[in-house]
């Protein structure tokens, strides 16, 4: 057992864990933020996607020992202040979610995307989703929130050609 | 992760080294975790000792210098590797190919050194570090060695490495710095599968080399064309020492026939 320290979401945790469980696990089953999902486990799905230190990784491929000290945000963040987020809120618009286990990862995906490009183009935002699988959507949605949310749709849905 | 282990996080080279003198067999070295916890989660590794080598300062170094080469410590991540501009600016094939390697996720914390570790004969780093004719800097307690890349993969997920040893750097000499390059990879969905069969190509006063991925156990370099070789003539050379296999990815008719294909492509893109 090793003492850990992280801050999730800007609050401070102190734990006693396992050196062996993921920090996936820790979140999940030690933590209690259910948000972030376990697909895979190995590196493929992008379900356990969270920002740490400011870079989003697979939370799966990090043992919670290595993320003493880190700063975590999760998919629970968007939504602190009891409002959804405004890609959230773009997700709910153009039904971006169906059964929802992509979802928590795809946000924080997301969150990097648009802080690294903060108007990305299609092809940005296909190719910053690389790393998370939707069994259900066909993306397309998901493309579609994500334009909205930086503004770059008309109002009937249609995509803005400069 | 149901297998258990301790972990342990050196903060000097010294004192990791001492840790895998003493542990051997029964310790595993961390750095990116990319490869060795999907392992352990599979029950393919079970170290007693993982060492994370992360907190090292100098395994973090990442230099290039025309003169002195290219210089990538065992835990620069991939995504460090693209972002550091002598890399675009004077290595193509290494850009090329680290942008291939799986997703941005992963490219985060997935390093060049763990891919040649890993020695899968799909690693993206491999063939184009094979060109480049990189080296393999591996430190013990008592000694240093430098392997050269195509000696340090000795078969599939096999190399020279003791366990008592650690990777600590790459080392690209600048022989081929400002080289024309290009690097063509075959998968079956964009970041998230392995290569099904990959080409490196790289052009250097007056003649040209290719290296090979997924198309043999080990990654491949193949003897040096002259400039203006025939198409069909690389092809051909390609194809005699090539050995593909049938998996779930693909046939070996496909993946050779890939390889022809590619070989093409970049013969054209290149202008070899
Ligand atoms: S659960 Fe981590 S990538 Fe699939
Ligand atoms: S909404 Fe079901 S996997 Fe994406």
């Amino acid at each position: 057992m090793k003492r850990v320290q992280f801050t999730i979401n800007g609050d401070l945790y102190e734990r006693e864990i396992h050196e062996h469980r993921t920090l996936l696990h820790v979140l999940r089953e030690e933590i209690g933020l259910t948000g972030t999902k376990e697909g895979c486990g190995a590196g493929e799905c992008g379900a356990c996607t969270i920002i740490m230190n400011g870079v989003p990784i697979n939370a799966c491929l990090v043992l919670a020992v290595e993320a003493d000290g880190t700063e975590i945000e999760t998919v629970e963040g968007e939504s602190k202040s009891g409002r959804l987020s405004p890609v959230q809120e773009a997700f709910d618009r153009h039904h971006a979610v169906q059964c929802g286990f992509c979802t928590p990862g795809m946000l924080m995906t997301i969150k990097d995307l648009l802080q690294r490009y903060p108007k990305p183009s299609r092809e940005q935002i296909i190719e910053g989703i690389e790393g998370n699988f939707c069994r259900c959507t066909g993306y397309e949605q998901i493309i579609e929130a994500v334009l909205d949310a930086t503004g770059q749709l008309e109002e009937k849905g249609e995509i803005k050609h400069a | 992760m149901t297998h258990e282990f301790s972990y342990h996080a050196p903060g000097s080279l010294d004192e990791a080294l001492a840790l895998l003198s003493e542990y051997g067999e029964k310790a595993a070295v961390l750095s990116g975790g990319t490869d060795l916890l999907v392992n352990i989660r599979a029950g393919l590794s079970r170290p007693e000792y993982v060492i994370d080598i992360k907190k090292i300062p100098e395994l973090k170094a990442l230099s290039y210098d025309p003169e002195d080469g290219l210089h990538i410590g065992a835990c620069v991540t991939v995504n460090e590797l693209l972002e550091y501009e002598p890399i675009a600016e004077s290595f193509a094939v290494l850009y090329a190919a680290g942008a291939e390697l799986a997703t941005h996720q992963l490219r985060h914390r997935a390093t060049p050194v763990g891919n040649i570790v890993t020695a899968s004969p799909c690693g993206d780093m491999s063939s184009p570090l094979l060109c480049l004719e990189a080296e393999v800097v591996i430190v013990s307690q008592n000694s240093t060695r430098r392997v050269a890349l195509r000696e340090f993969i000795t078969g599939v997920k096999t190399t020279v490495l003791a366990p008592t040893e650690i990777v600590k750097e790459i080392f690209v000499p600048p022989t081929y710095a400002g080289a024309q390059a290009g690097y063509q990879k075959l998968k079956r969905i964009k970041g998230h599968d392995l290569g099904v069969v990959a080409v490196a190509l790289v052009k250097h006063n007056g003649s040209f080399r290719i290296g090979i991925n997924s198309a043999a156990p080990t990654p491949l370099l193949l003897p040096d064309f002259a400039a203006g070789t025939p198409v069909e003539e690389v092809q051909k050379a390609a194809a005699k020492a090539i050995s593909p296999i049938d998996d779930v990815r693909c046939t070996k008719e496909y993946r050779a026939f890939m390889v022809g294909v590619y070989i093409e492509r970049l013969m054209k893109e290149v202008g070899a």
